[in-house]
């Protein structure tokens, strides 16, 4: 059981780190909480949004914070899966083969335009995600902790693309869009000699031990029976709406958890209310609804169907106070 | 401390101000100005609102049983309804009797009660005692007609008082609006206008209860009394008028019959045709010393009596004690003469609408032919009086053995009778005047007969008045001047109006043939007329008094104990609870928010309070560990109040039992 200290330090990392991201990217902290909650659930972030918006610069400002390595891959048609995993090459020198790790051995990956890559290489950088290891001939290299992809992909201009398959964008724990800024931040970003996506310019805060020692905490942070009815019956809500042909999986669900108790934590709260379950519910179960084909005809968007089951769903009354916790 | 001296203060003044409205009840007014305070000690244990509920339940249950011991064989609950028509129809200043006191005493205990509950509240600490202290004068002015304050001496003090509390009354906080105050002084100042105290007669507002008391007519007990001749029958001291016992407004044709409803004495209901320009007050202090049966007797159009329990019907007069009479009974009785002059009646009209004093059902032809003959060169509705006044007593002699008896029949023996009938050309004052009665009103005069005594000569200062005193004679209205009596027994010879008779007399003998009988021998004898139907429907008795009444008081009592004690449970249950009554307020506010809302969200709107109230609620239900101390309650009360004050006016108005939060899932 996690107590209300821990909680209240990790308040105060996860802020400093949003401060600290925030220095770079004006008027997201929204979408900079979102990315945070995914690091500490140890999940991945899938950033779909028009180019221009932001998305290379909170990565890598997210990065410069944590104080790990960041590395990014432009992902083209002609990208080879060991351009993304790394390779076994001779060196001439000692005459042995040495692994020559490639740019998925980081802190924080950020994995560009993933849709432009063919599916091999798609696949390739899933399967780490996934397993947060290499296996390069039979040797397994793991990736460093704490491991957070970052990948985005652009909504429009879809020409010679390859479109994530919706099972392997299960694998994203997070997916959502940054989205142009408020008039008022863009002039402060259009300003000349603002820091406003100035990497250099975002302190390091934190290191990745002390993110990666949070994420098993976490994992701890107590969640009322009531939260996980309400939950499962969200889950249901959405496999039995007539627009969906595909619900919410159970590991979605278990996902929804996972980033409610972080989230919770971030609000410095040592318990999940039903609000931190709204609250990210889209960005984490959007992505994994598939639509019918009339739904998709009619032009009804996933984040509108949840919307609905979300306010079709009664959240959890009040109740007297829950018994003493195991 | 200050205030609670201000309060009690400021209750007693106007209290014992409201206590002049009855004789001797400053003890019984001054304990209950200090009610409130019981309420103030209960609050240490309940809620303001349920204390105030228990002192007024409290105070109720007593007036209860003091109606109950005041009238047993009445519902308690008719006659603690009864109490404010009793005391608005009672004698002034009321008798401290328990069923006249107990509407003041409700009032007081409550504006007390509200007075000192509000003073712990800062918003309505000025207020509400203004408003109460206001309410007490102004019911005091009412019940005195202003003679309480006559000088406004008792206002000075109160506004002082009042103005004290200025000082004293921590102001800070929230205060009653401005808005409020204004309109609630300018309501009042309105009111002193509208009411201007020294004429307003609030007991004009009061239908006085009736009394149906059926009583035998007591017209043939003429030739008993005058069969006992000697036997006292009471008392007097007083002028010298002839005493009234009952007046006989209803002819059936076989009878006269006495009216059948009283009220009370006190009553300002004015009589159905309006008393004389002329009058002059008459009292007389009376004690009975043989008379018997239910009949009161009283001197002129009686005003104001000293028994408590006398009822009178305000048309005739007469005076009713239910009980009966007993010997050695004593009262006074005030009343009002009418004294018209000759000259003034000469001319006089009478009315038309008087219809009540001229039915005469079923009238023979005889009569009618012997009346219309009789006035026949009348100009006058005095001369007709007098003309029939005179061939009324002509050739016939009063005598005590003649048969008893006024109706159709009984009266053409009376006048028309062959020599040797039995009764024929004779009768006690009961045929003459019910003879002269019923031909006045063959030829339209408004006419009734009244049981009495004739003025008797005074002896040591009482006046005597015998068996042998009885006697009857008839009246008639003449608009603007009142009922003028006649006496067709002795006739005009002497009293006062004798000279102006007489020249009426003598006026018409040289064009008036004497009437005489008709001939008509075949027309046909309507003389037997049947009962006649009353005429107007007895109000009913209000013996059974309906409990329906009561029962929307009460299913709105339920209400409000099952609601405030829902908000008590809800008040232990810490957060949660006050959630729950959040979600109350919200439900009665119309504002009901969807189920899948959660907390925070629905705070939000509710501003600071909401969002505070919102983070402990989540906790305490969402939580690993139960909440312990905290400011849930108060914070669930702000917001409340914000809710409320969003509702409408007609959702405010039955928040307290409105019962919907209690079915809510």
């Amino acid at each position: 059981m996690i107590d209300t200290g821990e909680v209240s330090a990790f308040r105060d990392l996860h802020t400093r780190l949003g401060d600290a991201v925030e220095a770079a990217v004006r008027g997201k902290r929204d979408v900079v909480d979102l990315v945070l909650v995914a690091m500490f659930a140890g999940g991945h972030v899938l950033l779909e949004d028009v180019p221009g918006t932001g998305k290379t610069t909170l990565a890598r400002a997210v990065a410069g914070a944590l104080g790990g390595i960041s590395r990014r891959v432009q992902f083209t048609p002609d990208l080879l899966p060991s351009d993304v995993t790394g390779t076994s090459v001779y060196d001439p020198q000692t005459g042995q083969i040495r692994f020559r790790p490639g740019p998925v051995f980081a802190n924080i990956v950020l994995a560009d335009e993933i849709n432009r890559a063919a599916a091999k290489t798609q696949s390739a950088l899933l399967e780490v995600m996934e397993e947060r290891t290499v296996t390069i001939d039979g040797v397994g290299h793991a990736v460093p902790d704490p491991f957070l992809v970052v990948a985005t992909q652009n909504p429009i201009d879809l020409d010679g693309t390859y479109r994530l398959p919706e099972a392997q964008l299960d694998r994203f724990m997070i997916r959502t869009s940054i989205g142009y800024p408020s008039a008022e931040d863009e002039l402060d970003v259009l300003r000349p000699g603002s820091g406003a996506g100035k990497i250099a310019d975002v302190r390091t805060v934190t290191s990745p031990r002390e993110v990666s020692s949070f994420g098993e905490r976490l994992a701890q942070l107590h969640v009322a029976d009531p939260i996980l009815h309400y939950i499962s019956a969200l889950g249901t809500g959405t496999r039995t709406d007539d627009r969906l042909r595909l619900g919410t999986s159970t590991r979605g669900l278990r996902t929804l958890v996972r980033c409610a108790q972080v989230y919770a934590a971030s609000k410095g709260r040592h318990f999940v209310v039903p609000q931190d379950v709204q609250d990210i519910a889209d960005p984490v179960l959007a992505h994994r609804l598939v639509l019918t084909r009339e739904s998709v005809l009619a032009g009804v968007t996933t984040s509108e169907v949840l919307a609905d089951v979300l306010s079709r769903v009664p959240v959890p009354k009040p109740a007297a106070p829950s018994s003493t916790a195991p | 401390m200050l205030k609670y001296a201000w309060v009690c203060a400021l209750l007693l003044v106007a209290s014992l101000q409201l206590a002049q409205a009855w004789d001797g009840a400053t003890v019984y007014f001054g304990l209950a100005a200090l009610t409130g305070f019981l309420a103030l000690s209960l609050t240490r244990l309940v809620p303001a609102g349920l204390a105030g509920l228990a002192v007024m339940v409290l105070a109720m249950t007593g007036g209860f049983f003091a109606a109950k011991g005041a009238s047993p064989e009445r519902d308690p609950a008719w006659v603690l309804l009864d109490t404010v028509p009793r005391l608005l129809t009672a004698a002034r200043p009321a008798p401290a009797t328990p069923e006249l006191l107990v509407s003041g005493l409700l009032l007081i205990i409550g504006v007390s009660t509200a007075t000192v509950l509000s003073v712990t509240k800062r918003g309505t600490a000025l207020f509400v005692p203004a408003l109460g202290v206001a309410v007490l004068y102004v019911s005091a002015a009412l019940l005195t007609t202003g003679r309480a304050d006559r000088y406004g001496l008792v206002a000075l003090a109160l506004v002082v008082l009042l103005s004290l509390g200025w000082v004293i009354i921590d102001r800070r906080g929230p205060v009653v609006p401005p808005a409020v105050l204004a309109t609630a002084l300018a309501a009042l100042t309105l009111l002193t206008f509208v009411l201007p105290t020294n004429g307003f007669e609030p007991r004009k507002l009061v239908k006085p209860p009736v009394t149906n008391i059926a009583i035998t007519n007591p017209l043939p007990q003429l030739a008993s009394w005058a069969a006992q001749g000697d036997a006292e029958l009471f008392r007097m001291r007083g002028p010298e008028v002839p005493v009234r016992l009952v007046t006989l407004s209803r002819y059936t044709g076989a009878s006269w019959e006495a009216a059948a409803t009283y009220g009370p004495l006190g009553v300002v209901d004015p009589p159905d045709l309006p008393i004389g320009g002329k009058f002059r007050d008459a009292s007389a202090d009376l004690r009975i010393t043989g008379l018997q049966g239910e009949w009161l007797p009283g001197v002129g159009k009686p005003q104001a009596v000293s028994l408590s329990n006398a009822m009178v019907d305000p048309d005739s007069g007469s005076l009713v004690l239910a009980e009966g009479l007993r010997t050695g009974l004593s009262y006074t009785v005030r009343g009002v003469v009418e004294t018209p002059a000759d000259a003034d009646l000469a001319e006089a009209q009478v009315p038309a609408n008087a219809t009540r004093y001229t039915a005469l059902p079923r009238l023979p032809f005889t009569l009618a032919e012997y009346a219309r003959q009789a006035t026949v060169n009348t100009r006058t509705a005095y001369e007709k009086a007098v003309a029939l006044e005179q061939v009324v007593r002509l050739n016939r002699r009063p005598d005590a053995e003649a048969p008893v008896g006024s109706s159709y029949a009984r009266l053409e023996t009376f006048l028309f009778g062959a020599e040797g009938e039995s009764g024929a050309g004779a009768g006690t004052a009961e045929q003459f005047a019910s003879a002269f009665a019923v031909l006045a009103r063959a030829v339209g005069l408004p006419t009734r007969v009244v049981v009495g005594f004739q003025p008797v000569p005074e002896q040591d200062g009482e006046r005597i008045v015998r068996a042998a005193d009885a006697t009857a004679w008839p009246e008639v209205y003449f608009s603007g001047w009142g009922w003028v009596p006649f006496d067709p027994v002795s006739g005009n010879d002497s009293g006062p109006s004798a000279a102006s008779k007489r020249e009426v007399l003598n006026r018409l003998a040289s064009t008036t043939a004497k009437p005489t009988p008709t001939t008509l021998a075949s027309v046909p004898p309507l003389v037997q007329p049947s009962a006649v139907r009353p005429d107007a429907a007895a109000p009913a008795e209000p013996g059974s008094f309906p409990l329906w009444v009561f029962s929307p008081v009460l299913v709105l009592l339920v209400l409000y104990v099952a609601r405030t004690s829902r908000r008590l449970r809800l008040r232990a249950a810490g957060p949660v609870g006050a959630w729950n009554e959040v979600l109350d307020s919200l439900q009665l506010a119309g504002l009901r928010p969807r189920p899948s809302r959660t907390v925070p969200d629905v705070g939000r709107d509710w501003g600071d309070a909401g969002q505070r109230l919102a983070v402990l609620v989540d906790e305490a239900a969402f939580g690993p560990r139960p909440v312990r101390r905290d400011d849930s309650w108060q914070l669930a009360r702000q917001v409340g109040k914000a809710v409320r004050h969003k509702a409408s006016w007609w959702r405010r108005l039955v928040w307290a039992v409105d019962p919907r939060p209690l079915f809510r899932r």
